[in-house]
């Protein structure tokens, strides 16, 4: 009771800032501090900065300014080291991961093996309730850590996962798996340093709002969720690879992507990601060189809350209201064309993807009219979203669409932030339709299927649709332990067909990335996961 | 109205004079001279006979009739029925005013003139209904609080005191945030318990001043009980400045109601309200500004109309500003 009483208060709140903003007032607060800082915009992160709690965009970007990851992507999707010296396996199954030697950690502990073992087996653990829990599930030992509900583990290590010396630790899967080498960029395999664990084992809260990382940046200050404007950043001279030439980064939080417009166009904020689909289309005569326009890997989709409800269970219905929306207008109109319609649930950047595999996605009123007649479809829909970041316009199109082509009542349900639709899809509140995106975790076709649509992922994943097939779960399975990628690509595929056929989730549209920078930075560039390769970022006085 | 107008226009000329207990017959026989022998007009057929050669009240009350009407039968206006999304086509989007659509087409390809022609009965409805329940409650407080004074009065105004100290959109703000869904009896809710305290005030100060009249001592010596003094004496000769606010008032409840909805906490889509249509065109507003022109302009004479409808009905019933 009490915190839904605080929720409301933010909201409140949250609102009134929005009020200020859109008066003109736009002077936010650290604004002194980030006179001479590269400043990002942020959505509020959903958790504090714990690397395995952390399975949402905003945290991530946040943390991968403080860490930096074994592995990265180069422009042509492919895996290059990064901490890691090597990377070597013969059988998929047995990993040895070589880490380079002489980084270290913002308090000036050595970066070593251990550190990886120990952030891996912490957040494989069930007791410690982490997020990204279920990334660790294809290491062997794994459900010695996860006996299930109300059980306590055994141990407190998975034995597949051994230092073998300071630089040096061996993954063993308990099963062959071809991507793993790929999965080593995302958050979840961050490692921890000691200082982060307190006496009972457990991550610190004091770490999670202060995280101590191996990273170009190092945080000033802890960070207060719900309070704090700003995250300040400081660069870690002692970081032994590539740094930025720049020494402050601030991310600014905001709840509206317009304002934040509106403060890069008035230069009090340096780079955002995501563009106002209204600012789309005006942006760039107005910035020129300094917009961003590129394939993004991510996908929209409108989901169905099988976990919570059954009123959405028969295919025919789910197929109905997919085919009664309009992707190519909404993409044109709404978007601008800065978005694609979607017709596979893979995406078009990466390989799987099969243009119009996705014949639900077809736009058919008449058809999808009748499909819903004889499954007796509900005569009131709802759909709820976050109304921020440019979400209503194309939120508002969809229920005109299903409203016109079903001739059903749509119930539009805002939401004040995306994480506000997690949490009450998380304790089964929410019964209604709801908007959802990927954005990918690592280049692979598989991370558009596993940590979205399989049974493991509802309880700790973000299958939030609630989808379990175990069928599809078994294709996952021959995919992941095929011997080469073009096999585990044929049956990841034939697990496409099968979410094609069932519809769990709706695909919508592929986004773009539609980024802007200010005329205070030079060199922005953002990478596969969305995030900006601080290295080659340079501030202009 | 005529029978009920007679005996509210002797103690209304009372009111206005402030001579001698002896100047009073001279009331009635001059309304009656400028009657020319028919029925002595009152304060209220006073008002209406200077009203009624107003162009000022004439303007108002013509542009109030046809918004009244939008909001009572829009179907007379528009044959488009913008509650049906199947005449929204997300292709026309952002069009400009054209034959077919007088004010253009909105971002999401809706009919903006259907849609500004059917905004007005949630604006009206909000407008009026928080006007009434503002007259009513603060009305009858004030009417309380003035006539008996003591512990009454005192509670009551310490805690008009305390709405008074709270800005009244921060206010609303918080009451609507915690609805989940606006809806029009969510916003009226919102709005009347911030602006009863003004009509509270007007009230007591009014009736604080009728009380200690002539008439109403006259009353007492007659033997009138407090209820009948209260209703049929302090009552007609104090609501006339209670009635000028809430006219110019209800134009500020309309133009509230649109900033409420403007900022996401009033009325919901798909619910039609101008701040609904002025929020939801604001992004695009230099791509096409018809969607946002047409409903503030809609808004802007409405509101006009009743604060000018409130200024000439607040001339004709004082007389001193004449």
């Amino acid at each position: 009771m009490r915190v839904i009483k605080g929720a409301k208060l933010v909201a409140g709140t949250a609102l009134l800032a929005l009020t200020l903003a859109a008066c003109g007032n736009a002077t936010s607060t650290g604004e002194a501090s980030g006179a001479d800082a590269v400043r990002m915009k942020v959505g509020e992160p959903q958790k504090l900065f714990y690397p395995g709690d952390t399975v949402e965009s905003e945290g991530a970007e946040v943390m991968a300014a403080l860490f930096a990851p074994l592995v990265k992507y180069n422009e042509d999707k492919e895996v290059v080291n990064h901490i890691a010296a090597s990377i070597k396996t013969s059988d998929n199954k047995v990993w040895t991961i070589k880490i380079k030697e002489g980084y270290t950690w913002h308090n000036d502990e050595p970066l070593i093996a251990q550190n990886y073992v120990d952030a891996w087996n912490y957040a494989a653990n069930q007791e410690n309730a982490q997020s990204a829990n279920y990334f660790f599930g294809r290491v062997q030992g794994y459900a010695d850590l996860n006996p299930g509900e109300g059980k306590t583990p055994s141990t407190k290590e998975m034995s597949g996962l051994k230092a073998v010396d300071d630089t040096t630790f061996r993954v063993t899967l308990s099963q062959p798996f071809s991507q793993f080498g790929t999965m080593l960029g995302y958050t979840a395999f961050y490692p921890l340093p000691k200082a982060a664990f307190g006496q009972d084992g457990k991550v610190t809260e004091a770490y999670g709002r202060q995280p101590i990382g191996q990273g170009l940046f190092k945080m000033d200050g802890p960070y207060n969720k719900g309070t704090d404007q700003t995250i300040d950043l400081t660069l870690f001279d002692k970081f032994r690879g590539e740094k930025p030439k720049f020494k402050k980064l601030q991310f600014k939080v905001y709840t509206s992507a317009e304002t934040a417009w509106n403060d890069l166009q008035a230069g009090s904020l340096d780079v955002q990601e995501q563009l106002p689909p209204a600012a789309i289309s005006t942006a760039k005569a107005e910035l020129g060189e300094r917009y961003i326009d590129q394939a993004d890997a991510g996908i929209g989709y409108i989901g169905f809350p099988s976990v919570a409800t059954r009123a959405y269970d028969d295919i025919k219905l789910r197929r109905a209201i997919s085919m009664a929306i309009d992707r190519k207008t909404i993409t044109e109109t709404v978007f601008s064309g800065t978005r694609a319609p979607a017709d596979d649930f893979l995406n078009p950047l990466l390989d799987g993807y099969r243009p119009g595999a996705c014949s639900a996605c077809v736009y058919d009123p008449d058809a999808a009219r009748k499909l819903y007649t004889e499954a007796n479809g509900p005569k009131t829909l709802e759909l709820g979203s976050n109304m921020d970041n440019g979400h209503k316009e194309w939120i508002e199109a969809v229920a005109n669409n299903l409203r016109s082509n079903l001739g059903i009542d749509v119930k539009v349900t805002p939401f004040e932030k995306f994480q506000q639709i997690l949490d009450e899809l998380d304790a089964k509140k929410y019964t209604g339709m709801f908007r959802s995106g990927w954005a990918i975790d690592y280049p692979s076709a598989e991370n558009y299927l596993t940590p979205v649509f399989s049974t493991g992922a509802i309880k700790d994943g973000s299958n939030y649709s609630g989808y379990s097939n175990p069928e599809f779960d078994e294709l996952l399975v021959k995919g992941d332990t095929a011997a080469t990628m073009g096999e585990s690509l044929k049956f990841y595929q034939k697990a496409d067909d099968l979410l094609l056929r069932d519809l769990p989730m709706i695909p919508i549209f592929y986004y773009r990335m539609n980024a802007a920078f200010s005329e205070h930075v030079r060199g922005v560039k953002i990478n596969l996961l969305n995030q900006v390769e601080w290295v080659q970022v340079e501030k202009v006085v | 109205m005529s029978d009920t107008a007679a005996p509210r226009a002797r103690h209304a000329k009372h009111a206005r004079s402030s001579g001698p207990p002896s100047k009073p017959p001279a009331g009635p026989s001059r309304g009656g001279r400028a009657a020319r022998g028919a029925k002595p007009a009152g304060l209220w057929g006073d008002a209406w006979q200077d009203l009624r050669r107003r162009p000022l009240f004439i303007a108002s009350a013509v542009l109030i009739g046809v918004i009244l009407l939008m909001a009572v039968a829009p179907g007379l206006f528009t044959s488009v029925d913008p509650y049906d999304a199947a005449t929204c086509r997300l292709g026309d989007a952002r069009q400009a005013p054209s034959a077919l659509h007088w004010f253009g087409t909105d971002n999401q390809g809706c009919d903006t003139y259907a849609r500004t022609v059917y905004g007005a009965s949630n604006s009206l409805l909000v407008g009026l209904c928080t006007t009434v329940v503002t007259v009513v409650a603060g009305g009858l407080l004030g009417l309380v609080a003035g006539f008996r004074g003591g512990w009454p009065d005192a509670l009551l105004s310490r805690v008009t005191e305390v709405f008074f100290a709270i800005p009244s959109v921060l206010g609303a703000l918080l009451i609507l945030a915690v609805f989940r869904t606006g809806t029009v009896w969510t916003v009226t809710f919102a709005l009347a318990v911030l602006a009863w305290p003004m009509t509270f005030r007007i009230m007591r100060a009014a009736v604080i001043t009728a009380k200690s009249q002539d008439y109403v001592v006259a009353a007492r010596a007659l033997g009138a009980s407090n209820r009948r003094i209260m209703f049929r004496h302090i009552l007609p000769n104090s609501i006339a400045s209670v009635i000028v606010v809430a006219t110019i008032n209800l134009g500020v409840f309309i133009a509230a109601e649109a900033g409420l909805s403007f900022l996401g906490v009033g009325i919901q889509s798909p619910e039609i309200s101008w701040g609904l249509m002025i929020a939801d065109a604001r992004p695009r507003f230099l791509e096409a500004a018809s969607p946002l022109l047409f409903p503030a302009a809609f808004l802007s004479v409405t509101v006009l109309a009743f604060i000018m409808l409130g200024d000439a009905v607040r001339d004709a019933l004082d007389p001193k500003l004449r």
